[in-house]
């Protein structure tokens, strides 16, 4: 009983094996046929159309293609290369009219009423505000490094409000400016001499552009 | 008192460790006929303050052991060490010395004060120690080479690493014994030291010792300022960006934000019985100074002022709080009361007047002013007289502030460049360099006394 079952599983087996391998065979013979078909008819059709062209002119026409295909890419290349430019050209022209507007402002030992010099650059700051740029701005305030920590903090702050204040009055949006001081903590310039110190009594501009 | 004879003994408890300290029991040979210190030998407030000659002789050993540790001129160089920092002592070298250390003892006795008054000596301290295993037994001795006396003699048992501490607590019996009043070398200093754009805040010993940063914020950290009791610090800093105030356990170094308006919140100083504390806000767009009680946690503006109001200072029966505003056109000092009522000002001489520090006894105020181009310290009386100019080199001296026992003034001073943290005596003599070479020293502010000395 038992051996008769396994002759009749190897039975069924081959014969599965068979059929697969039938059908595979069959379809690999008609696909073929077509290919060669297919073939056989661009052939045809090349030879009515052109006389069969020689080794020389085939290379120099495969040249001409590949130099053509190179220029194209050449070309887009450059148009990229030049829209990359005007963007940081835009950009730059973006980051120098904030600088040009927001240019640090000086003040006069132990002073903060701001100079003539401030005015023209805090109008120029609130037009730049007021002409549709999404910006806000940070004020620092700072001071040389004459005088005591905490006076020089109190005086860094008045120097930054002013600024703040005189911004308020042409206009800009107070939520669009803070204020802070750094006092004599942080000079632009470390040396010790009067130059030096008319640097770092300053208001320096952060731009935020949103 | 008896006059023969005196023993006491305490214990003293302390963190780091714990020793015995005996005032010994001495056999007076010549006789105390005064109580121990009543008679003071160096009146630190005069004017004219000389300093005081004194000799300390090499310690002696009195034990079994032999010297390994050469703990003999240990002793002595430490103690002439800690006294030379006073300010008050000359010490005078041991190669002066006629007294021939084999001969002499460290008892009244056994001593020739001949010898010590021909080489002009004042004072003279002996001592001696002896060292069973790890115990080190240390006594040290002052005596009054003129009336040839003992004035003091303490005897104190540790462990040899416990020798520092024995030498500054005899140090401070000494100040006690000559000047009427215990030293301050447990007392410590805090500042703000620079590095690049950033700065921690820091403590230091009174004699230069165990530097140590304590706060690790790694932004802008300014103006620390002890609470009376020294357990507890505020200080300013930019960690979030903006100057908001903390205030800081000491020991455990944890630090909580308790003032965070927008725009300044500065540190100021603590009230003398730690209550309260001064700060600056500049919330509604001008400094005032304002006083916030701990219990109420809540603040009260004490000026009323569109200009500069900052750097506030008690009084030291905290009655009275000095305090700057350029209210008048350029910063000076000005006084108030308590509660902010009687403002009036105090200096007059030249522009800038900043700083002001009042002294923990009484009655001067000490500052930092422009004179002649360099900024200098001066002090005046609490009325705004008086006016003396404390440092003289051309450099930037700024930020004064005093020692618990008024006799010194810790600053910043800034010279050719190079920065330094300095104490130097209430009269402006005796300027000793702390620490140098951070890229800043601001914002001093001095311990109280840990009573360990």
């Amino acid at each position: 009983m038992k051996r008769n079952l396994v002759v009749f599983s190897l039975i069924v087996v081959v014969l599965g094996l068979g059929l697969i391998l039938t059908v595979g065979c069959a379809k690999k013979v008609v696909k073929e046929t077509a290919e060669e078909k297919t073939a056989t008819v661009q052939k045809e059709a090349a030879a009515a159309a052109q006389p069969a062209e020689t080794e020389e002119q085939r290379l120099a026409r495969e040249k001409a293609m590949k130099e053509a295909a190179m220029k194209e890419a050449a070309l887009k290349e450059e148009q990229e290369r030049e829209r990359a430019l005007a963007a940081q050209k835009e950009k730059e022209a973006a980051a120098a009219a904030i600088a040009a507007a927001f240019a640090d402002l000086r003040f006069d030992f132990d002073k903060f009423d701001l100079k003539p010099e401030a005015r023209e650059t805090l109008k120029k700051a609130a037009a730049y505000m007021l002409a549709g740029k999404d910006v806000t701005v940070v004020i620092e305030g700072n001071c040389d490094e004459r005088g005591t920590v905490e006076y020089n903090l109190a005086l860094g702050e008045k120097r930054a409000l002013s600024a703040m204040k005189f911004l308020v009055d042409l206009g800009v949006d107070k939520g669009r400016i803070k204020t802070i001081s750094y006092g004599k903590e942080r000079p632009l310039d470390p040396g010790h001499t009067e130059e030096a110190w008319a640097k770092n009594r300053r208001d320096h501009f952060v731009v935020t552009e949103k | 008192m008896d006059k023969n004879s005196y023993l006491s003994l305490f214990t003293v408890h302390r963190s780091l460790f714990t020793f015995y300290c005996i005032v010994i029991a001495f056999f007076l040979v010549f006789g105390l006929t005064a109580p121990s210190h009543g008679r003071v030998y160096i009146d630190i407030d005069s004017p004219t303050i000389q300093k005081f000659p004194l000799a300390i002789a090499d310690f002696k050993n009195l034990g079994k052991n032999p010297d390994k540790d050469k703990l003999g001129t240990w002793f002595s160089d430490a103690l002439g060490k800690a006294l030379q920092v006073t300010g008050f002592f000359t010490i005078i070298q041991r190669n002066a010395f006629l007294e021939d250390p084999n001969q002499a003892g460290i008892t009244t006795d056994s001593i020739r004060f001949s010898d010590w008054t021909g080489i002009g000596a004042e004072s003279l301290i002996k001592g001696g120690f002896q060292v069973n295993g790890k115990e080190l037994i240390a006594e040290f001795r002052l005596f009054d080479v003129i009336q040839g006396k003992l004035i003091s003699g303490k005897k104190y048992t540790g462990k040899a690493g416990d020798r520092k501490d024995m030498v500054l607590k005899f140090a401070s019996e000494v100040l006690l014994q000559l000047t009427g009043e215990k030293g301050v070398f447990d007392t410590r200093i805090a500042f703000a030291g620079k590095k690049g754009q950033i700065s921690e805040i820091y403590t230091i010993n009174f004699d230069g010792s165990e530097l140590s940063r304590i706060t690790n914020f790694r932004s802008l950290t300014l103006l620390p300022r002890w609470s009376p009791d020294s357990r507890e610090m505020t200080f300013t800093s930019y960690r979030d960006g903006n100057p908001d105030l903390y205030l800081l356990d000491t020991s455990s170094r944890r630090a909580r934000k308790i003032s965070g308006f927008s725009g300044l919140n500065l540190a100021a100083p603590w009230s003398p019985d730690g209550t309260k504390i001064l700060m600056t806000l500049s919330k509604d767009g001008h400094q005032e100074i304002y006083v916030m009680d701990f219990r109420e946690g809540r603040a009260r503006r004490l000026t009323h002022n569109y200009s500069i109001n900052i750097s506030p200072t008690w009084s030291p029966d905290g009655k009275r709080i000095a305090f700057v505003s350029d209210r008048s056109g350029s910063p000076q000092i000005y006084v108030m009361d308590a509660d902010g009522e009687n403002q009036r000002r105090l200096t007059y001489q030249g522009n800038y007047n900043t700083s002001p520090s009042w002294s923990p006894k009484g009655k001067r105020i000490a500052f930092e002013g422009m004179v002649g181009g360099s900024f200098q310290i001066l002090a005046m009386d609490e009325d705004g007289g008086n006016v003396v100019q404390l440092t003289t080199e051309r450099s930037r001296n700024e930020s004064p502030s005093w020692s618990p026992d008024g006799r010194y003034i810790a600053f910043a001073s800034k010279k050719n460049g190079r920065h330094r943290l300095c104490v130097m005596n209430a009269n402006g003599s005796n300027v000793r360099i702390l620490h140098e070479g951070m890229e800043g020293y601001d914002n001093t502010s001095w311990s109280s006394r840990s009573n360990l000395y």
